[in-house]
């Protein structure tokens, strides 16, 4: 059990002691029992933060978001800047890191374990609850309690956390400067990749079926892009829009300039979008699953980085996050791939 | 002659300007008698190849995509197709995951001297893409209309 005063205390003493400008964390936001990130920059603010079954967001975004703030002022980033850290999440500020996006002794990793229960997944919950809200959430054991309007209701976290929780292989942050909770690794409550697992016994036909239909339904509202840490170029190749015009940009270069895929949201550029998202993300996707969580109209985006990450896995026994020196996955290669496909 | 025999498919074919494209000239220039259905586009190494320009060929109307590079130890630039080797697998392994057929994407290892060898990739290639019809899975365009 992760004690909310030794969170506090810490978000506190780094920030009185002026060793962080700021503390990246959750408080309680203001619908219903949901947390909401909070950005914490005086000592007294520190009280403010929570942490709960609902502290589902991956906040190393927000340490992107900063960099990007910092460079677009032209400002050297002095202090480190402080971050409460799920096992997800720091796997993903090692990504970060190995990318050079920020250096170590700019960031200030809090971590905090999942202990074995994870966040919570509102879908589910919804069920559980049978129409009724929830107006808070606490961890208890291996059991969530909510606070509903007709009492309290008891439930076992694992019928109510999250997909990629049940699946996490490593709910504590190995990469940390401090860190709350036990470490619990190695516990499973489904096997990694079983979502993944029952969907490749569909055959060829079935699966596209599947896709087809999926991908139909993108909207290209750009969310999944948005929300994601690595997703982190300020001109995206798939998206026009995102190319930069300065007062020089004459209106042939912009005709001109290479279009790989449309904008509109018709199949065939849906796919691509997403199989271009899910090709970059090979290797860099840590299954924080908040591509999927943040999907309007629920496209399983996370079979598609689970697919690229087992792959990487078992073909080249790679792991992202796991280490910030090392080489990227394509970015490396060794002599035993797999090469029995090529002709 | 009914629609059936017909089609022709189309073949975009990345050929690596130090081996494969080599390779191609010498099928062309010892009268090797293979296929018109692909188009070579010569990179540099199939190391620089993105999965963007196989995505974006089958998304503007390839019916297949070969790719096609030295052989490993032969790379010009040391280690370029030991990075695409791994590459081009994430590629095949996705568009496979989502339920493209497996022949429409092909890599080969051609070097320079082997102008019988691209012959042969080529004429395989066709023989198992004609089966499968039009590609229309990832393609924009709808096969009647006009190609590219």
């Amino acid at each position: 059990m992760i004690n909310l005063q030794d969170l506090r205390d810490t978000a506190r003493d780094l920030l009185a002691k002026g060793e962080a400008r700021a503390v990246i964390g959750f408080r309680r936001g203001s619908r219903g029992m949901a947390a909401e990130p909070a950005f914490i920059t005086r000592p007294e603010e520190a009280d403010e933060l929570v942490w709960d079954p609902t502290c589902v967001h991956n906040l190393a975004l927000y340490l992107v978001e900063d960099r990007k703030f910092l460079a677009h002022n032209r400002a050297a980033p002095g202090l480190p800047i402080a971050i409460v850290a799920k096992g997800c999440d720091a796997r993903a500020i090692v990504v970060l890191m190995q990318e050079h996006y920020f250096k170590r002794e700019d960031v200030y990793i809090i971590g905090v374990s999942c202990e074995g229960t994870g966040v919570v997944d509102e879908r589910k919950l919804a069920v559980h609850l049978n129409g009724a809200v929830a107006s808070n959430a606490v961890f208890d054991g291996d059991d969530y309690v909510f606070t509903t309007v007709q009492g309290e209701k008891r439930l076992a976290a694992r019928d109510v956390m999250a997909d990629r929780c049940l699946e996490c292989r490593e709910p504590f942050p190995r990469e940390h400067n401090a860190v709350l909770g036990e470490n619990k690794t190695g516990r499973e409550l489904a096997a990694p990749f079983t979502a993944l697992a029952r969907f490749e016994t569909l055959s060829a036909t079935e699966r596209w079926t599947y896709w087809e239909r999926q991908f139909d339904r993108c909207i290209r509202c750009f969310a999944c892009r948005s929300v994601c840490p690595m997703c982190f170029c300020d001109e995206c190749v798939v998206d026009s829009i995102t190319f930069p015009v300065t007062a020089q940009t004459t209106a042939e270069e912009k005709a001109n300039r290479i279009r790989w895929i449309e904008r509109s949201a018709t199949r065939s550029e849906n796919i691509t979008y997403h199989m271009t998202r899910a090709m970059h993300l090979a290797g860099r996707c840590v299954d924080c699953g908040e591509c999927e969580r943040v999907c309007p109209v629920n496209i399983p985006l996370r079979l598609l980085n689970n697919k690229m990450e087992r792959e990487a896995r078992e073909r080249f026994g790679y792991e992202p996050g796991a280490s910030i020196g090392g080489a990227s996955l394509v970015g490396s290669f060794r002599d035993e791939d797999p090469g029995s496909f090529i002709r | 002659m009914s629609e059936q025999e017909a089609y022709e498919p189309r073949i975009i074919a990345f050929l690596c300007k130090w081996c494969s494209s080599a390779g191609s000239d010498l099928a062309g220039v010892s009268r090797i008698q293979y296929p018109a259905n692909a188009t070579p586009i010569t990179v540099m190494c199939t190391g620089a190849i993105s999965p963007m320009y196989i995505l974006s060929a089958f998304n503007k109307g390839a019916d297949g995509v070969l790719v096609s590079g030295c052989h490993l130890g032969d790379c010009h630039y040391m280690e370029g197709n030991y990075l695409a080797r791994r590459k081009i697998h994430l590629v095949k392994e996705l568009l496979e995951f989502i339920g493209v057929e497996p022949n429409r994407f092909r890599m080969s290892w051609v070097s320079a001297a082997e102008g019988a060898k691209y012959a042969q990739v080529i004429k395989d290639f066709v023989a198992d893409l004609k089966p499968l019809g039009p590609q229309e899975k990832l393609s924009r365009t709808k096969p009647e209309a006009e190609h590219l």
